[in-house]
């Protein structure tokens, strides 16, 4: 007998006749994902707790509306970037949102397991539209054309701001990048 | 730094943040591919952005400080509103109104004489019905006690 692993549509329609088993296994397969890809954005675990918490809540009573439980994870993450920016909103004013990147000044002498900081660091020097075009890309792998309907706006938005954040990330990181070169890190 | 190739036509020149991240058709990513085979500039361009990409993955992925509430537990239960519009809520609030709206509408008391007066008249119509009942059994069995004596002295006579 061949294992086939329950794919995410079949547990969205159990989930949907009211199987709450199936969605808490919908939960644990996505939890994860979606917190880090809110701690990166929201920048506090206690928020992105609290977030991601709301963001299946969300998802459970809004589940009926999915018109395609195949794009279940693009609608889920458009769900948690709805959510992550209502509560930015809520608790910062609107300048620091659309706060322009400020100039790298990463040391460039770090250990190797300081690096995932650094990189972190880097990240955070993003404006929010940059990073979670980072975010959607580099760590949760969607295409253009499903980031742009997680953030509603056009394909070429998505790139002129994933593309600003890469040549950004490339000038922050580079030192770091030349460093481990040289084997110094 | 620029590459010759596509010096003359720089947009034809491939997208190769685009390359990196996989997301040229098929026809456009082999040909950027026969391009950075002959192409050292655009081969330390593409080089360049796959190493930013790799110091990327170096980001660690963050353990949750607690498990999401399942749909089982406590948070995950409807909200008063989300109750009383419950078709089942709905449908038990409708009865018990229709009960509270009969119990106020109706009349508060019913006096206690014309109470009593009604038990009394019941019962009186009850005690009658009994004495009609046992004046007839009696009546009846008088009938078959004459019918009886008769039939003995009738058997007396004859012998």
């Amino acid at each position: 007998m061949i294992f086939r692993e329950v794919e995410d549509p079949d547990l969205i329609a159990k989930a949907r006749r009211g199987d709450v088993e199936a969605y808490n296994l919908l939960v644990s397969r996505w939890e994860k994902r979606v917190f880090n890809y809110l701690l990166r954005l929201v920048s506090n675990r206690e928020d992105a707790m609290d977030v991601s918490q709301d963001v299946f809540l969300k998802a459970y009573q809004s589940l009926p509306k999915l018109d395609d439980p195949a794009r279940f994870s693009g609608w889920l993450f458009r769900i948690a970037h709805n959510e992550a920016f209502s509560m930015l909103r809520r608790k910062r004013p609107e300048t620091e949102l659309a706060g322009e990147p400020r100039p790298a000044d990463l040391n460039p002498r770090l250990l190797p397991m300081e690096l995932s900081l650094a990189v972190e660091t880097a990240l955070g020097r993003l404006s929010p539209d940059q990073r979670e075009a980072v975010l959607l890309k580099v760590y949760q792998g969607f295409k253009f054309e499903e980031m742009a309907e997680i953030l509603e706006c056009p394909v070429s938005t998505v790139k002129s701001r994933l593309y600003t954040a890469l040549d950004l990330l490339k000038a922050m990181l580079a030192p770091m990048q030349k460093a481990a070169l040289r084997g110094e890190l | 730094m620029s590459c010759s190739f596509f010096d003359s036509e720089p947009e034809s020149k491939p997208d190769w943040k685009a390359y990196v991240l996989r997301e040229l058709g098929q026809d456009a990513h082999r040909q950027a591919e026969a391009h950075l085979a002959t192409c050292s500039i655009c081969h330390e361009e593409v080089a360049t952005l796959r190493l930013t990409l790799d110091t990327l993955s170096t980001l660690r992925e963050e353990e949750m400080p607690r498990r999401i509430a399942f749909v089982s537990d406590k948070v995950f239960e409807p909200r008063w509103w989300q109750r009383v519009f419950s078709p089942t809520f709905a449908a038990g609030a409708l009865v018990a109104a229709a009960i509270l709206i009969h119990g106020t509408l109706r009349p508060s008391q019913i006096p206690q004489a014309q109470v009593e007066a009604a038990v009394n008249k019941a019962v009186s119509e009850v005690e009658a019905r009994h004495v009609q009942e046992i004046q007839a059994m009696y009546e009846l069995l008088n009938v078959r006690d004459k019918q009886v004596a008769n039939m003995y002295r009738n058997v007396v006579l004859s012998r």
